[in-house]
């Protein structure tokens, strides 16, 4: 046989060599390969380290499959690389949202194991990640319920003092607007220039954090009282004002020729005739100083806003704003209703 | 009674009353007529000193009431309390009533008595109901005056303005403002008041009822008393001063 040389240098130097590079191919792919086939005939070690490796490589359907290949052990063998596989596949799913394939995993373990404490961690945790927004809302709701409650009690308290005080307050400062005297006229004016061209979280801010720095220092309650007082006395003095101007000169007329001096007239007469025309603004101004309380939560206030913002924070839980809304929006239904209500009984002496 | 000497009102540029005396004596029954604008209402509201006057000087019993002079000679209005008290012994109806619409009939009439001269409320509805009676409105006593006629409500007023006993009962334009079929139950108010021998000064347009109620009548133009006399003599077919005879034509 004569060769070339090149061909010779190209061609297997000896005729062994085919065997055996035939050989390393099988050992190099086959068996692998083979061994991938038949799992059953793997070793539970090889799996879970193949598993883990496919986890870090972020091929995590693939993982689950090796993982969920692990057999279980025989009796009376240790189970702690089953546990293992079957836990690691367990929580993927569950990050898969395979709530159903996850759970079975942790009843496998808890077949063999059923005190397995891991397992009952995550089949709990895999019923809570399936119960609904709704129903973590309420179970939510029924932890901070008392939180909420007193919040919405203050922030009740906070409307009704101010209620109280600021038609007194508007009263007094409507009756030094419409003084003769120019001086306690125009001080009364300035009065209400201030507070209702300025917004009334910064008078808040100026009472709490402002008076300190002139030595009075106010509680945030006290502060959130006086600020919301002084703000809504000047809205409900300009509204008073004009009522009482809105009444008829000859009302006044007519009770100074029976002899009333002009508070006495004031207090019997034209006072009373403007309860009705005040109900409509004034349970404006009462719908809108509800919604305003909001703002004392700036200054330290725990009212009904702040509270819900702070459980807001604690479990992220978007429909404690939606509840905070809902409590809102039935206090100021409430006064809509109820001022409705008066205005009505206030005018029985009106013919329509 | 009460005097009205030398008074003088000026709105502005007009003088409304225009140097004015008038004497009203007890039980007299005064009527003033005249054009619009002549200043009528102003005088009879200078009597109860719902208008201030400018200069001229008023006497209630012979001495001068209601006013003094600051430090520059001005006339100022005394202060409130006197004028209140002075103020509750006359009595004022309006052309346009001005009942108080929050209170009941009763409560209007009561109203006076109870607030300012501080009756109790059981002898001042007393007094109320009586009244209420005698202008024949008893029976609407719970009403709220919305829901009365203009002649029921302008009774509602005398029946008011009785109730604090005046001594002087004045009536501005009383049925001006009244439907001409509301007016005669009006007229008949006040002339059984006028039989009762109360003292009044009246501003009206209605002739017939300055004819058969007044003692005096005055003409009133510019301000000023053009003509004043019993009814027999202004509204005499033989009237010799022309302005009055021109107004008396216009009207009658």
């Amino acid at each position: 046989m004569t060769s070339r040389p090149g061909s010779n240098r190209i061609s297997t130097p000896w005729p062994g060599a085919r065997a055996c590079a035939l050989g390393l191919l099988f050992i190099l792919l086959v068996i692998p390969a083979v061994s991938w086939a038949a799992p059953g005939n793997g070793d539970q070690y090889d799996l879970l380290a193949r598993a883990t490796q496919l986890v870090q490589e972020d091929r995590l359907d693939e993982a689950v499959d090796v993982f969920r290949k692990v057999p279980p052990p025989p009796p009376g063998e240790d189970a702690g690389i089953f546990v293992r596989s079957r836990m690691e596949a367990a929580k993927i799913l569950l990050s898969n949202k395979d709530y159903q394939a996850s759970a079975a995993m942790c009843h496998e373990i808890l077949s063999l194991l059923p005190d397995n404490l891991e397992a009952k961690n995550l089949l709990s945790k895999i019923q809570a990640a399936q119960t609904p927004k709704w129903v973590r809302f309420l179970k939510d709701m029924k932890t901070y319920l008392p939180t909420l409650a007193k919040a919405t009690v203050m922030t009740l308290l906070l409307v009704l003092i101010t209620m109280f005080i600021s038609p007194v307050g508007g009263l007094f400062i409507a009756m030094g607007r419409i003084s003769r005297l120019q001086v306690l006229s125009g001080l009364f004016w300035c009065y209400i220039w201030i507070f209702r061209g300025t917004p009334l979280l910064l008078q808040l801010f100026f009472i709490y954090y402002g008076l300190p720095s002139l030595g009075i220092t106010l509680d945030p309650f006290p502060a959130a009282v006086l600020g919301l007082g002084l703000n809504y006395s000047a809205y409900l003095a300009e509204i008073m004002r004009g009522a009482i101007e809105s009444i008829d000169a000859g009302q006044m007329e007519a009770a100074k020729s029976l002899g009333m001096s002009y508070w006495q007239a004031m207090r019997r007469i034209i006072i009373p005739q403007t309860y009705k025309r005040l109900v409509p603004p004034v349970g404006n101004e009462f719908i809108a100083l509800i919604k305003d309380t909001a703002l004392v939560s700036t200054i330290a206030m725990v009212e009904l806003m702040r509270a819900a913002n702070q459980i807001y924070s604690a479990t992220f839980n978007v429909f404690i704003l939606f509840q905070a809304a809902l409590v809102y929006l039935v206090l100021t239904s409430i006064f809509t209703v109820s001022f409705r209500k008066l205005e009505d009984r206030l005018g029985v002496y009106e013919n329509r | 009674m009460i005097d009205l000497q030398g008074v003088l009102k000026r709105f502005g540029a007009l003088t409304a009353v225009d140097h004015v005396d008038l004497s009203i004596e007890e039980g007299e029954r005064i009527v003033i007529i005249g054009p619009s604008g002549s200043g009528k209402t102003t005088l009879l509201r200078m009597i109860n000193f719902l208008e201030t006057i400018d200069d001229g000087r008023i006497l209630i019993d012979g001495r001068e009431a209601g006013y003094r002079r600051d430090r520059k000679g001005r006339l100022v209005l005394e202060k409130q309390s006197v004028i209140c008290t002075l103020r509750s012994e006359i009595g004022m109806v309006f052309q346009h009533f001005h009942l108080f619409p929050h209170m009941t009939v009763l409560q209007n009439v009561m109203e006076g008595p109870v607030t300012v001269k501080k009756q109790s409320r059981e002898e001042a509805r007393a007094v109320a109901l009586d009244l209420l009676g005698k202008v024949g409105l008893l029976d609407k006593r719970d009403v709220y005056p919305a829901f009365l006629s203009g002649g029921q409500k302008q009774r509602v007023a005398i029946a008011r303005a009785l109730a604090m006993k005046p001594r002087l009962m004045l009536f501005d334009e009383p049925t001006s403002a009244l439907d001409p079929e509301l007016v005669g139950e009006v007229f008949s108010a006040i002339k059984s008041l006028a039989a009762e021998g109360m003292t009044m000064v009246i501003v009206t347009h209605q002739m017939g009822f300055a004819r058969e109620m007044a003692d005096r009548v005055i003409f009133m133009d510019n301000g000023k008393f053009i003509y004043e006399g019993t009814p027999a003599e202004v509204f005499s077919d033989t009237m010799d001063n022309p302005r009055v005879k021109a107004f008396m034509d216009k009207v009658l």
